[in-house]
C-alpha cells in the first residue's frame, strides 16, 4: 500500500509544483542572505579603513600639542558584528546600522546614526530564508493536505479504501506522514545548502534555528490535520485553511503590532534628545566653577585637575559639558530603554500564542537580529564610549601631547552577543500547540469510515 | 451589449453572492476588521501628532529662552523639527514606520532624521501593520477571488451556461455584468470603509488642512473603486478562461500570492542588484574627502579660504581682516557653510536619484501588479510616500541652512573684528536675536506634485480596466462555454 501511495504522490502535479516553488524560493532566499551577509562584510571592512583615516587625517592636520582637539575630531569604531545565521534571518539588521562611529564627545547625539536604505524595501521586506519558512512553507502544506481524504471521498475512492482494509485511517496516516517526510526533506535540504553556501557554524544557535523551523512546519501539519479530520469537502478545507493562514500570517501579527504601538508609545526618544542637547550647550552659558563641580561628583578621579584660572576656553571644561549633556538625558534614555523592553516582552508573550508570530521573533533572535540585539549593542557602545573617555581624560587634562600615544593600535572594536539560547520558551511554545492540535484532532475527529464528507446530502444517515 | 441585460446579471450575482452562508457573516468580519484598523490607525496618528506638537513648542521655548550670546554658539545650539503626519496617514500607513520623525539641525553638518518607528520597533513590524488601506488592498481583494471564482467557470460545469447563451445572452453582458456584480459586493467594505475614514478626518481636521485633504479623500476613494473594479473583472476573466471552478480559484489564489507577496519582494531584490546603493559609511566618506578637498575653514593656512581673505583685502584696500568693516569669522563662516552644504547636497542629490531609480522597478511591476499600483498610488495620496517624506527633509534642511547663515550674518554685522572668543563679553546679542528667527513650520505637499510622481501607476490602474472591458465588448465566442 505504501509503494502505491509514494508512487501516486510522486507522480502528482501538486507535489512537483510545491517542492519545486520550496526549493527555487528557498534558494533565492539564501542567495539574498548571502548578498546580505558580503554587504555586511564590505561595511565591517570599511570600519577599520574609516577608523585609520580618521586617525591619519586628524594627526595631519592638528597641532601636536593639542590632544583636546585632536580627540575632539577623532571616531573610533565599534562592529555590531553579524553572525553567519543572520543571512537566513534579516530581521532589523537592515534598519540598524552594522557599525557605529563615535568620538569621546556627547553621546547621544553620536549613537542614533540610521542606515541608508531605500524605506520602501524597508516596507516591502526582505526575501529571506525566515520569510520563505514562516509564509510559503505553510501554503504549500495547506495545498499538500487539504484534500488529502475529501478528495478521495469526494471522487468516490474512499469506499474503495474502506473495502479493502479494516483500518482505514492508516491509509491516511501513511498519505500524510509522506507528505510531511516531503516537506522536512525540503527543509533539511535547503538548511543543508544554507549550512555550507553562507558557512554557517554548527552551533546551539543553528541547531536550535533548525529546531523551531521543523516545529513551524510540524505545527502547519498538526492544523492541517485537525482541519482534515473534521471531515469536511476540499472546498471547506481549502477554506478554513487559507482563513488561519491569513489570521495567524497578516491579521494577528498587524493588530498586534498596532496594539504595542498604542500600548507603549515612546515620547521618551525625543526627550533623551533635547535633555541632552540643553544639558550639553547651556553650559556654555553658565559659570565655569559649577560645571567642573558636577563633573567631578561623577569622576571623583579627575579632581586634581583644574580649569586654568580665568581662561575663556579649557579641555577640562569642554568635555565636562559634552558629558554632562549625557548625563542629564541619562533619565529619559533609560525611560526609552525600558519602553522598548516592554515593547519586547509584549511581542514575545504574545508569541506564545502564535506560532508564526513566535517562530518570527525566535528566528530574528538566534540569528540576533532583533531588537534585543540592537538594546545590547547599545549598552555596549555606552562602555566603549565610557571606556574610551576614560582612557583619553586623563591625558587631555594632563595635557600630554598627541605623539606620547600610540595610535597605531586602534583598530575598530568588535561587540560579539552571545546570549543563552533558552531552549524551554523557544521550543515548548510550538510544542505545546502542536500536542493540544492533535488532540483536539483526536477529540473531534469523524469517523474514518464514513464515504462522503461530512455536509454533503450523501453523507447523512 | 445591452445594458439592461446586463445590470441583470449583476443584480443577480450580488443577490446570489448575499444568499450564500458566510458571505454576510465574512462582509460583517472584513467591515469591523477595517473600523478596528482605522480607529486605531487614528489614535495612534492623533497621538503622535500631539506629542510632536508637545515637543516642537518644547524645542521653541528653550530656543527662546536661550539668554544673550554669541550667535555661532546658537548655530550650534540648533534646532530639532518633527516630522509631522499627513492626516489621512491613519488610513494608509505607507512608509510611515521607516521614515524618520525627528531631526537635530546645526552648523556645519547635515544629520540624518532619526527615530523611526522601525528602528524602535520588535520583529512584529516586519508582518506589517494593520491599516484600512492593507484591508482594501490585500484582504478584500483575496475574498472577491473567493466570491467570484466560480462565477462562470462553476456554471459552465453545472452546463448552466449553454442555457443562458441559448437565451440570447451576449459574452459582454455575462463578463460585464457578473463583473459588477462582484464590484457591488466589494462596495460592502469599500464604502464603509470610506465612511468611516471621512467621519474620522472630520473630527481631525483643522480647518486650514480641509480642502486638500478633501480632495485627496475624494481622490482615494475613486482609486480604491478602481482598483477593485479592476479585480472584479480579472476575477470573472480568469474564471471564464479556467475549464473548472477549481483551476479558477487555484489560479486566482496563485495571482494574489505573485501580487502581494512574492512580485513586490522580488521586484526590490532586482532594483537593489540593478541600482545599489553606498552603505551610511561610504556615503559619509565620500563628503568627508570632498569637503576637505575643496578647503576647511578652520585652518588658517588652507589655500581656498587665504585666497578669499586676500581678495577681500583687496576689495577693501586694508592689510588685514581686523580693518574690514563686518566680522571676518562670520564672513569665514558664511562662506563654508555655502561650501558644505552644496556639497552635501549634491551627495545627497545623488543618493535620491538612487533611491527614485529603485523605486522605478518596483513602480513599473504594476503593469502585471494592480497591488503594486494601488499601493503606490494610495501612498501618495495618503501623504505617506517617500515624495513627501523627501520634502519634509528639503525643508528642514532649508530651516538649518537659513538658521546658520542668520546666525552667520548677525555675527559679521553685529561682532567686532577684535573680539577672538564666543566668551567674550561683547560678543553676547540680545535674545531678541532668537526670538525674531520664526519657528519652523513644515508646509504640506501639493496634491498636483503628489500625482506628478505617480502618475504612471495610475494611469496603469486605467489601463488594466480597458485592457479588461474592450475585450469583452467584442468577445464572439473564443472561450468554450461547454
Amino acid at each position: 500500500m505504501i509503494s502505491y501511495l509514494l508512487k501516486d504522490f510522486a507522480r502528482s502535479n501538486t507535489l512537483l509544483a510545491g517542492i519545486s516553488l520550496l526549493l527555487v524560493t528557498g534558494l533565492i532566499s539564501i542567495y539574498i542572505g548571502h548578498l546580505f551577509l558580503e554587504k555586511q562584510a564590505a561595511v565591517t571592512a570599511e570600519a577599520a579603513e574609516v577608523q585609520r583615516e580618521s586617525i591619519a587625517h586628524t594627526l595631519d592636520f592638528v597641532a601636536d600639542d593639542d590632544l583636546g582637539l585632536f580627540l575632539y575630531y577623532v571616531r573610533f569604531g565599534l562592529v555590531n558584528e553579524t553572525p553567519q545565521l543572520a543571512g537566513l534571518a534579516i530581521g532589523d539588521r537592515d534598519v540598524h546600522p552594522a557599525t557605529q562611529h563615535v568620538t569621546i564627545r556627547n553621546l547621544e547625539e553620536q549613537r542614533h546614526g540610521s542606515i541608508l536604505r531605500n524605506p520602501l524595501f524597508q516596507l516591502l521586506g526582505n526575501l529571506d530564508f525566515s520569510f520563505v519558512l514562516i509564509f510559503l512553507f505553510p501554503l504549500v502544506i495547506i495545498a499538500f493536505c487539504f484534500n488529502v481524504l475529501s478528495e478521495e471521498r469526494e471522487g468516490g475512492t474512499w469506499s474503495l479504501v474502506l473495502s479493502q482494509t479494516g483500518r482505514p485511517q492508516r491509509v491516511l496516516y501513511q498519505k500524510v506522514l509522506l507528505r510531511f517526510a516531503a516537506v522536512q526533506l525540503t527543509l533539511a535540504v535547503l538548511l543543508i545548502i544554507a549550512k555550507f553556501w553562507l558557512r554557517i557554524p554548527v552551533d546551539a544557535y543553528f541547531l536550535t534555528f533548525a529546531a523551531v523551523a521543523v516545529l513551524y512546519v510540524t505545527f502547519w501539519f498538526s492544523l492541517s490535520w485537525l482541519v482534515v479530520r473534521q471531515g469536511r469537502s476540499c472546498n471547506q478545507n481549502a477554506l478554513s485553511l487559507l482563513l488561519a493562514w491569513i489570521l495567524l500570517l497578516i491579521v494577528v501579527p498587524s493588530a498586534l503590532q498596532a496594539t504595542v504601538n498604542n500600548l507603549y508609545p515612546t515620547p521618551e526618544a525625543y526627550s533623551a534628545m533635547l535633555e541632552s542637547r540643553d544639558g550639553y550647550h547651556n553650559k556654555w552659558d553658565e559659570p565655569i566653577g559649577p560645571t567642573l563641580e558636577k563633573f567631578r561628583k561623577l569622576y571623583p578621579q579627575f579632581a586634581a585637575y583644574e580649569h586654568p584660572e580665568g581662561a575663556p576656553f579649557g579641555w577640562l571644561w569642554y568635555y565636562a559639558m559634552q558629558h554632562l549633556g549625557d548625563a542629564e538625558g541619562a533619565t529619559a534614555t533609560a525611560e526609552l530603554r525600558e519602553k522598548l523592553r516592554q515593547r519586547n516582552t509584549f511581542s514575545e508573550v504574545a508569541g506564545y500564542l502564535f506560532p508564526s508570530v513566535h517562530t518570527q521573533l525566535t528566528l530574528s533572535a538566534l540569528s540576533r537580529s532583533d531588537l534585543a540585539n540592537y538594546l545590547a549593542f547599545q549598552d555596549r557602545l555606552a562602555a566603549f564610549h565610557e571606556d574610551k573617555r576614560l582612557t583619553f581624560y586623563p591625558e587631555i587634562f594632563a595635557e600630554h601631547a598627541v605623539s606620547s600615544l600610540d595610535w597605531n593600535g586602534y583598530a575598530p572594536e568588535y561587540f560579539q552577543d552571545d546570549r543563552r539560547v533558552d531552549w524551554l520558551t523557544v521550543l515548548l511554545p510550538p510544542l505545546l500547540a502542536i500536542v493540544v492540535l492533535l488532540l483536539i484532532a483526536r477529540l473531534t475527529g469523524r469517523p474514518y469510515a464514513l464515504a462522503e464528507p461530512v455536509g454533503s446530502a450523501k453523507s447523512l444517515p | 451589449m445591452r445594458p439592461k441585460i446586463a445590470s441583470y446579471f449583476a443584480r443577480h450575482t450580488f443577490t446570489a453572492l448575499l444568499k450564500r452562508p458566510g458571505t454576510k457573516l465574512l462582509i460583517g468580519l472584513l467591515n469591523l476588521l477595517v473600523f478596528a484598523a482605522l480607529l486605531s490607525g487614528y489614535g495612534n496618528v492623533r497621538e503622535q501628532r500631539t506629542i510632536i506638537k508637545d515637543y516642537q513648542t518644547e524645542v521653541r521655548e528653550r530656543w527662546e529662552s536661550n539668554p544673550d550670546k554669541h550667535p555661532h554658539r546658537m548655530a550650534h545650539y540648533g534646532y530639532v523639527v518633527f516630522r509631522d503626519p499627513y492626516p489621512l496617514s491613519f488610513f494608509d500607513r505607507g512608509l510611515e514606520n521607516y521614515l524618520g520623525n525627528a531631526i537635530f539641525l546645526e552648523a556645519h553638518r547635515q544629520n540624518t532624521a532619526n527615530y523611526s518607528t522601525a528602528s524602535l520597533s520588535t520583529g512584529l513590524l516586519r508582518f506589517g501593520e494593520l491599516s484600512g488601506a492593507m484591508v482594501l488592498q490585500a484582504l478584500l481583494p483575496l475574498l472577491l477571488f473567493f466570491w467570484g471564482f466560480a462565477s462562470v467557470a462553476g456554471e459552465r460545469e453545472d452546463g448552466k451556461l449553454k442555457l443562458i447563451f441559448a437565451q440570447g445572452a451576449r459574452w459582454s453582458e455575462l463578463l460585464l455584468g457578473r463583473a459588477a456584480g462582484l464590484f457591488c459586493a466589494a462596495a460592502t467594505v469599500w464604502l464603509p470603509a470610506f465612511l468611516l475614514t471621512g467621519v474620522l478626518l472630520a473630527f481631525f481636521l483643522s480647518s486650514a488642512e480641509l480642502g486638500a485633504t478633501l480632495l485627496r479623500y475624494g481622490l482615494l476613494l475613486l482609486t480604491y473603486g478602481l482598483y477593485l473594479f479592476v479585480l472584479s473583472l480579472f476575477t470573472v476573466w480568469v474564471s471564464a478562461m479556467s475549464k473548472t471552478a477549481k483551476t479558477a480559484l487555484l489560479r486566482l489564489i496563485g495571482c494574489w500570492l505573485l501580487f502581494v507577496l512574492v512580485i513586490p519582494k522580488v521586484a526590490q531584490v532586482v532594483g537593489e542588484v540593478l541600482y545599489p546603493t553606498l552603505s551610511k559609511l561610504s556615503f559619509d566618506r565620500a563628503v568627508e574627502a570632498d569637503l576637505l578637498e575643496q578647503g576647511d575653514s578652520h585652518n588658517p593656512d588652507d589655500p581656498y579660504f587665504v585666497g578669499l581673505r586676500d581678495s577681500m583685502l583687496a576689495v577693501y584696500g586694508v592689510t588685514s581682516t581686523k580693518e574690514l568693516p563686518f566680522n571676518y569669522g562670520g564672513f569665514i563662516m558664511r562662506e563654508g557653510e555655502k561650501l558644505s552644504t552644496a556639497t552635501f547636497r549634491r551627495h545627497e542629490a545623488r543618493l535620491m536619484t538612487r533611491f527614485g531609480q529603485q523605486q522605478g522597478i518596483v513602480r513599473w511591476t504594476s503593469l502585471f501588479d494592480p497591488y503594486v499600483a494601488i499601493k503606490y498610488v494610495s501612498m501618495a495620496l495618503a501623504g505617506t510616500d517617500y515624495y513627501a517624506y523627501q520634502n519634509f527633509r528639503e525643508q528642514a534642511e532649508d530651516y538649518r541652512y537659513s538658521l546658520a547663515q542668520t546666525m552667520n550674518e548677525l555675527q559679521m554685522e553685529l561682532i567686532g573684528n577684535d573680539i577672538a572668543s564666543s566668551a567674550d563679553k561683547r560678543a553676547a546679542l540680545s535674545r531678541q536675536y532668537w526670538i525674531d528667527f520664526a519657528d519652523f513650520h513644515q508646509r504640506p505637499v501639493a496634491l498636483s506634485s503628489s500625482l506628478r510622481t505617480e502618475w504612471l501607476p495610475l494611469l496603469i490602474l486605467v489601463a488594466w480596466s480597458v485592457v479588461l472591458i474592450v475585450p469583452a465588448l467584442f468577445l464572439r465566442r473564443p472561450v468554450s462555454i461547454l
